[in-house]
């Protein structure tokens, strides 16, 4: 299995792992946005959508430890990425420039990923290691976001996600290899459509729960 | 229709590989606009040689844009402002009378600098010696139409053979990756007939290769594109990252 | 000594095959006991040095840049000519031959060129096996174009930047060879002397350009493939590192120099326009197969292009060349144009332009099809010169490109020093008095990969090689006065930089022994010459130092044997009283004002041979015997 060490440990092999790791995520945020919009239908259809999440038992777990081994990938090899990235330019330049390639999203993505690993801690603290013997979650939410500054952290936080989605999306397709001067454009079209996605959904609800509550 | 400017230039200047360097600041009054940038820098050593000063140090040799030899960094941009342009072929008209203008040598760690702007760049070389060529002896061919070549192929692996090995993908990109430059010659090697034979072994080679002179990772940040001089497009990286992936899991190389 | 060219007997098409069955050969086993020496990188050195490697030899490979892909030959644009006759109109080896000995003025040898016809088919087979992205047909196979002093199209392209990917064929098989460790690459290295033991080239003095340092290396063949002295006019086409010490150097160790004042004159090159300008841009001949060259029938014209109407134009080529028109050779456009801005109907700011325009063809095949094939010519176009060629026509002028001339080879490719191969444009090679266009990639290739190979066999068999080292005394001698003359540059601490004396001799060479020539102004010149190295020697600042990267003092090298080279070509040129190819004297011409030659006295190549510094050096003639093509004035009506 040396080929498979050497594969992963490759330049492409550690940017495949972020892609589809990251692609993974997507598709993650891509099904809890769908869930939480249910919070749009008021509470019991809330509670229904959690309640129907639970009753699927193991299969939850998995997907859990499924996205925290992912989550550990993304991260370790996100790391790595960066300090072989900035190990690969001893000296910097005085005047540096962007020559129409960057965008906001690919310039930050070693920051707003780390902002975004910071958030999704508090949010799991918040919201997953949480005692929901007495309450249901609507509540727990509604209560949360009745304090201003969560509605302010959450609402920031999905603007970071937004814009490091609006860069891992597009890219973890070229980096899988689906550039195509065909349909490449859609794909990017769809990368901004996603990232506004996320953060207009996700963004939105602290504020509609704040004005609710 | 002439026209002449007059310029503030920061050049890096240092003596030697390992040595420290510094930004220096030269005067460069009466520059014609019709001049290249690099005949502005002649005209700059002229100035200096005749005053007792060591002339700038720099790369340079075709001075019409496909040797590759030239580049610098002009005011944060790899040869210049100038959309598809290397640095011999950026004329001074697109400056404006009073700039600044600061010029930094390619900044990588496997483009160490030899002296002022001149760096090494034997690491594409490197890449290239990994398996950049189709492995044929000389004579002992078939008759050249005997492998047809669809017109397409032809065009796309010639938008990526026009590569002209400069450097400047890795100076500009934010991790001095060299992934442009690898995926232009895979891309062209793999898109013809001739290169399928050995494509798998060329990607994993070349890959292996370029790592190990510890080139950066490619991020996607597309200021490789948008700085290389003969426009290579990001797809050729895609390719790469295709043509990999087919040799990694499904090859029998190893 | 009478010079033996070694060309095979019998007929012309059986020589080379006759030849290569009666050359010694190198067994195999005992080719890796054989050291080569490869200098230069280009089409020829990089595919000679790979070649060679692939057979078994080892090879030492030194360019002067910092890598073997930025050897001149990459700024070729238009293509490559093979006879393959793809195109079904009519191609032959023989046509090719006869194209070239003819498009030469008759002054090359009638075997040399028929190999290169026949080899040329076999480059094409090689680099598209190598992966050269050659235009296609929709029904993928080759296409070709036409180019300048053929009625066949013969030219394989890719796009304009052909001679870059043939040369990154070579680089890539050379690279392979490195890899499989037969070539060892030495970059930024510069040849400066060849060392001679026992009358044979056994190995070379080099500076490495990084540290300063002088290095030696032995071997039992030299190869010199260092290109063509066309910066001895300071604007030319070339490179900015292309020179000619190294074939100097080997000149004054005893190889002899033939033809020196053979140069081409390119007619279609943007025009100058500064007094900094450093180098000049070529601009493909293909684009003469769309072009139309014109000038205002009236001197002094003024008007912008698009006020001239027809009727005022005159498309001098088309009307005085009917059956060839825009595509008649090199050196015929070249001095066409200079004809008519001689009248006074040169356009632009300085008068010395025609102008190339493409509307009529933009007309006939819409502006894709145009963009398709010269797009990049006139981005370059642009770039340079700020103005759109889809619009206006161009402006064009003739410019130095390429310089037949070099050190004087057999039939083998060997000097006439033993041991000493000399390939590409560096030799006086198969182009006689003027090359045809996308020939010199051909000859390049032909030359590196397919005549070498075998020749050096031959030699290298059948000499008598001692063991030597790199310790031995020539080597020391040699090193020696590599350095002396290195402190002597460095030591001249003059007023006037090297660049303004190198700008100088170029003004010289252009007014006097350019386009046209005549013995009052060659006398002058070679006074003027004369006096410039004497003040370079006096005058000249060199700065820093020996012992590390220095650009200035490796220029000054260069520019202190373009100084003596300069009236080598002088004299040669002064030697040559008749007109042929792009030699054209005053004196000779026909009443049409083509160049006219005098096959009694000249039919011969001239080799000089150093006879000392101060003194003038010795002609030999090599009579030019033509048995297969009948002599005739060049004719393209």
């Amino acid at each position: 299995m040396n080929w498979l060490k050497q594969t992963i440990w490759s330049s492409i092999g550690k940017k495949l792992m972020m892609a589809v790791t990251g692609l993974a995520f997507c598709g993650f945020l891509a099904g809890h946005l769908a869930g939480n919009l249910t919070i749009y239908g008021g509470k019991s259809m809330f509670n229904s959508y959690a309640a129907h999440l639970h009753s699927l038992g193991p299969l939850i777990t998995v997907v859990e430890w499924g996205l925290v081994f992912f989550a550990v990938v993304h991260i370790g090899t996100g790391l790595i990425l960066f300090y072989l990235n900035f190990r690969s330019r001893p000296g910097r330049y005085a005047v540096n420039k962007w020559a129409g390639g960057r965008t906001i999203g690919s310039a930050t993505m070693p920051y707003t990923g780390i902002l975004v690993l910071a958030f999704v801690v508090m949010h799991l603290i918040n919201f997953h290691f949480v005692d929901k013997g007495q309450t249901t979650i609507y509540q727990i939410v509604l209560k949360t976001f009745g304090n201003p500054l969560y509605v302010a952290i959450y609402v920031v936080a999905m603007i970071v996600v937004a814009v490091h989605v609006s860069h891992g999306f597009w890219s973890a397709f070229q980096t899988i290899g689906a550039n195509h001067p065909k349909y490449m454009p859609l794909i990017m079209v769809l990368s901004i459509a996603f990232s506004l996605a996320v953060g207009f959904g996700f963004g939105l609800l602290p504020i509609f729960l704040w004005t609710v509550g | 229709m002439t026209k002449t400017i007059s310029l503030t230039l920061k050049i890096w200047r240092q003596n030697g590989p390992g040595e420290k360097g510094r930004l220096e600041t030269y005067p460069a009054d009466d520059i014609s606009t019709d001049m290249s940038f690099l005949e502005m820098l002649d005209v700059i050593n002229e100035k200096l040689t005749l005053s007792g000063q060591n002339p700038i140090a720099f790369d340079h040799d075709c001075r019409e844009g496909i040797c590759g030899m030239c580049g610098a960094v002009v005011n944060g941009r790899a040869h210049g402002p100038e959309k598809g342009t290397t640095l011999c072929q950026l004329h001074m008209r697109h400056f404006k009378d009073g700039d600044t203008i600061v010029i930094e040598p390619w900044r990588a760690r496997t483009f160490p600098v030899i002296k002022d702007l001149v760096v090494d760049r034997g690491a594409f070389d490197t890449i290239i010696q990994a398996g950049g060529f189709i492995s044929v002896n000389t004579g002992g061919t078939p008759d050249a139409n005997a492998i047809p070549v669809a017109h397409q192929a032809a065009e796309k692996a010639m938008d990526a053979a026009a590569c002209i090995g400069c450097g400047a993908c890795v100076a500009a990109c934010p991790n001095a990756s060299a992934m442009l430059f690898l995926g232009a010659k895979i891309s062209h090697l793999g898109l013809l007939p001739q290169g399928r034979p050995e494509a798998a072994r060329r990607a994993l080679n070349m890959l292996q290769a370029m790592d190990h002179l510890g080139f950066g990772n490619c991020t996607n940040e597309r200021e490789c594109e948008a700085e290389c001089p003969k426009e290579i497009s990001i797809v050729n990286i895609a390719r790469l990252n295709r043509e990999f992936f087919k040799a990694a899991f499904f090859s029998d190389q190893t | 000594m009478a010079l033996d060219a070694k060309i095979p007997a019998g007929p012309l098409a059986e020589k080379w095959d006759r030849h290569r069955f009666e050359l010694k050969m190198v067994n195999p086993a005992n080719k890796r006991k054989y050291e080569v020496i490869v200098i230069g990188t280009g089409l020829a050195g990089g595919s000679a040095a790979a070649s060679l490697a692939e057979l078994g030899y080892n090879v030492k490979a030194f360019c002067i840049q910092d890598s073997p892909r930025r050897a001149h030959s990459i700024a070729a644009q238009g293509g490559i000519n093979a006879a393959k006759n793809y195109p079904n109109d009519g191609d032959s080896i023989w046509r090719l031959f006869y194209d070239t000995v003819k498009g030469g003025d008759f002054r090359s040898r009638e075997a040399n060129v028929y190999r290169l016809a026949q080899v040329s088919n076999h480059i094409i087979d090689q680099c598209v096996a190598q992966g050269i992205p050659f235009a296609r047909e929709y029904g993928g196979l080759l296409a070709n174009r036409s180019f300048g002093g053929a009625q066949v199209s013969r030219t394989f392209y890719a796009r304009g930047q052909t001679g870059q990917q043939l040369l990154l064929g070579a680089y890539s098989a050379l690279s392979r060879q490195v890899a499989a460790g037969k070539v060892k690459l030495f970059v930024r290295r510069e040849l400066l002397d060849v060392v001679i033991i026992n009358g044979q080239a056994r190995g070379i003095v080099v500076r490495d350009l990084i540290s300063g340092a002088l290095e030696r290396y032995d071997a039992h063949a030299v190869v010199l493939c260092t290109g063509g002295y066309g910066n001895v006019f300071f604007l030319s086409t070339n490179a900015m590192t292309s020179n000619a010490t190294a074939i100097y150097r080997a000149y004054k160790k005893g190889a002899f120099l033939a033809n020196p004042c053979f140069t081409q004159i390119h007619p279609t090159c943007i025009p100058v326009h500064g007094t900094y300008q450093s180098k000049l841009t070529l601009m493909s001949e293909s684009l003469r197969n769309d072009g139309r060259v014109w000038v205002p029938k009236k001197a002094g014209d003024k008007r912008a292009p698009g006020q001239i109407p027809e009727s005022e134009r005159d498309y001098f080529l088309e009307e005085k060349y009917p059956s060839f028109g825009n595509l008649v050779p090199r050196d015929v456009a070249s001095r066409n144009a200079k004809e008519q801005c001689d009248q006074g109907k040169g356009v632009g700011e300085t008068g010395l332009a025609v102008y190339l325009d493409f509307a009529d063809a933009i007309k006939r095949d819409g502006k894709d099809v145009i963009e398709n094939k010269y797009g990049n010519l006139f981005q370059m176009y642009e770039k340079i010169t700020d103005e759109n060629p889809y619009e206006a026509p161009m402006r064009i002028y003739p410019a130095v490109h390429y310089t037949m001339g070099g050190l004087w080879v057999d039939y083998n490719l060997m000097s006439t020093v033993d041991g000493l191969f000399v390939l590409g444009e560096a030799n006086f090679s198969d182009h006689g008095a003027n090359r045809l266009g996308a020939s010199a990639l051909m000859q390049g290739l032909a030359d590196g990969y397919f005549v070498l190979p075998y020749t050096i066999g031959g030699y290298l068999a059948g000499a008598e090689l001692p063991k030597i080292s790199t310790d031995h005394p020539a080597f020391e001698l040699s090193q020696q006065n590599v350095q002396s003359r290195i402190s002597q540059l460095l030591s001249i601490n003059g007023n006037r930089t090297v660049d303004d004396i190198q700008r100088h001799l170029g003004l010289i060479m252009w007014e006097y022994c350019g386009m046209s020539r005549n013995n009052e102004g060659l006398a002058k010149a070679r006074v003027k010459v004369q006096q410039l190295r004497e003040e370079f020697w006096k005058n000249a600042r060199v700065p820093g130092s020996g012992t590390d990267f220095n650009q200035s003092l490796e220029n000054a090298g260069r520019v202190a044997d373009f100084l003596e080279f300069a009236e080598l070509m002088i004299i040669d040129a002064l030697a040559r009283q008749e007109s042929c190819g792009g030699h054209f004297n005053e004196a000779f011409q026909t009443e049409g004002h083509e160049a006219r030659r005098d096959d009694k006295n000249f039919c011969h190549v001239a080799a000089w041979e150093y006879a000392g510094d101060g003194q003038d050096p010795r002609l030999h003639k090599e009579p030019l015997v033509f048995e297969n093509v009948e002599l005739s004035q060049r004719s393209y009506k």
